[in-house]
């Protein structure tokens, strides 16, 4: 599967903002609702990190392995400035021209809560598909 | 890795800031230089890069939702902010120029005229107001910056907005001796004062529809035409030198949004200068002779000057929550 989605145009993943964050959007909340349609690729950045750091095009490859979505590279990149600028991830020293980057604790918490807003969302919906229309 | 494709990341890069290429050029050089390696031809990735590189200037700029810091979204907000002005304001100080001119020989029998022409003197006048409030603590701070710190990194943009400065002051205060109005009644003049009319007329000279007709602006004197490519200049040199200092220079949280209040009352100033030239442009023609008339230039001027409208509410809104953010850390 290769399905490239280069722009994520509606902002799928934004929850309320809270007035502190949505009067700054650089003042990290440690939340990816701030994100408005960077909060997909954001998202699949974090998890794709969750298990170690990684440069860009190692992520990419990654993304697209897990995710089976391919983000190009602008799109990557504005996402990467947006969590290292609100403090979720932090590139590490590299001898090459290629910089990885890895999670930070902000990052792994910010992840989890969100990874958990959207279980519950995908629980309530899976539940009533089964109820309504039956088991897959 | 081919140096054709070298060249044409080294293209694409360009649609970013210096600031970005900076910190994120060389490692994005690398994953495109291995995407254009895998897959050597994609419209959506070129358009993707060029539409993020895009986005990452409207960042610089304060103009997008990805706000910077606090400090450096308002410092951004308002180098963006004077910019946009100071487009408005050229192509409005002609308009209004216009109307002075106009009404130093007759008054307007159109109603949207004269209204038109109050509003946008008044407004005006605001925003003269506002400019001075906003630049007095900035330029006494850069003063001492550049002479008692040293501060080097201000020392051109000072120099080049001051040598812009006095050009077009000097330059202007010659060419108003030419001045249309001179001789007229005065009767009319309403609430522009003729040597302030002559004064906005000679230092906007450029913004005219004669560049359409170079029949008539050979008949020109050679030191007017000369005038009329020069001044643009000296505004361009004027207001990017101290869009520059904007940036650089280090303010203070709380005068910092001082500026940021200021920005809104000149925005809502801008909105009513416009409000009043939209009156006047697109106002009835019947009654609208002479100078009255609105021409081509002047729809254009108003398309213009609502363009930058739109930048200068965007750049203030940007300093306005940037400046909320700083007066909860305080």
């Amino acid at each position: 599967m290769n399905k490239r989605l280069p722009i994520y145009r509606a902002p799928i993943y934004d929850g309320p903002v809270p007035r502190s964050a949505g009067d700054g959007g650089s003042a990290s909340n440690g939340s990816l609702a701030t994100f408005g349609r960077y909060a997909g690729p954001a998202t699949l950045i974090l998890s794709s990190l969750a298990d170690g750091a990684k440069h860009g095009y190692a992520l990419t490859k990654d993304i697209e392995q897990f995710a089976g979505i391919r983000l190009a590279p602008g799109t990557l990149y504005e996402a990467l400035s947006r969590l290292e600028g609100q403090g979720l991830i932090e590139a590490l020293a590299s001898d090459d021209r290629r910089r990885p980057y890895q999670l930070t604790s902000a990052g792994a918490q910010a992840l989890r809560v969100h990874l958990d807003d959207q279980r519950r969302v995908a629980e309530v919906g899976l539940g009533r598909l089964t109820k309504s229309w039956g088991p897959a | 890795m081919t140096a054709r494709d070298v060249r044409r990341v080294s293209r694409l890069l360009r649609c970013y800031p210096r600031s970005w290429r900076a910190r994120y050029g060389d490692e994005f050089t690398e994953l495109l230089l291995a995407e254009l390696a895998e897959r050597p031809r994609s419209w959506r990735r070129t358009a993707d890069v060029v539409s993020s590189g895009l986005l990452a200037r409207f960042t610089r700029a304060g103009l997008s939702s990805h706000e910077l810091p606090p400090a450096e979204q308002i410092r951004a907000g308002l180098a963006t902010l004077g910019c946009a002005l100071a487009a408005l304001m050229t192509f409005g100080v002609a308009m209004l120029a216009q109307l002075a001119t106009g009404l130093q020989w007759a008054s307007p029998r159109a109603g949207a005229t004269a209204a038109g022409a109050a509003i946008m003197s008044v407004a005006a006048g605001c925003l003269v107001l506002i400019g001075i409030a906003a630049a007095t603590p900035v330029a006494w701070r850069a003063i001492i910056a550049v002479l008692v710190n040293q501060d080097a990194r201000l020392a051109g943009p000072v120099a080049v907005a001051l040598t812009s400065a006095v050009i077009l002051v000097a330059g202007s205060r010659h060419f108003q001796n030419g001045w249309p109005g001179t001789g007229g009644t005065a009767a009319q003049h309403g609430l522009v004062p003729a040597g302030l009319a002559a004064f906005g007329w000679a230092s906007t000279l450029s913004v005219s529809s004669y560049w359409a007709h170079p029949a008539l602006l050979g008949a020109f004197p050679r030191p007017e035409v000369a005038w009329m490519i020069v001044s643009p200049f000296a505004v361009i040199g004027l207001v990017a030198g101290v869009a520059i200092v904007m940036r650089r220079l280090i303010l203070p949280p709380m005068l910092l949004r001082y500026q940021s209040f200021l920005a809104s009352a000149a925005s809502l100033a801008a909105v009513i200068f416009l409000v009043g030239a939209a009156s006047w442009v697109l106002g009835p023609r019947p009654g609208q002779e002479g100078l009255f008339h609105p021409g081509l230039v002047d729809t254009l001027g108003l398309m213009a000057m609502a363009m930058a409208l739109i930048v200068a509410l965007r750049a203030a809104l940007g300093m306005r929550h940037a400046s909320q953010v700083l007066r909860q850390a305080d």
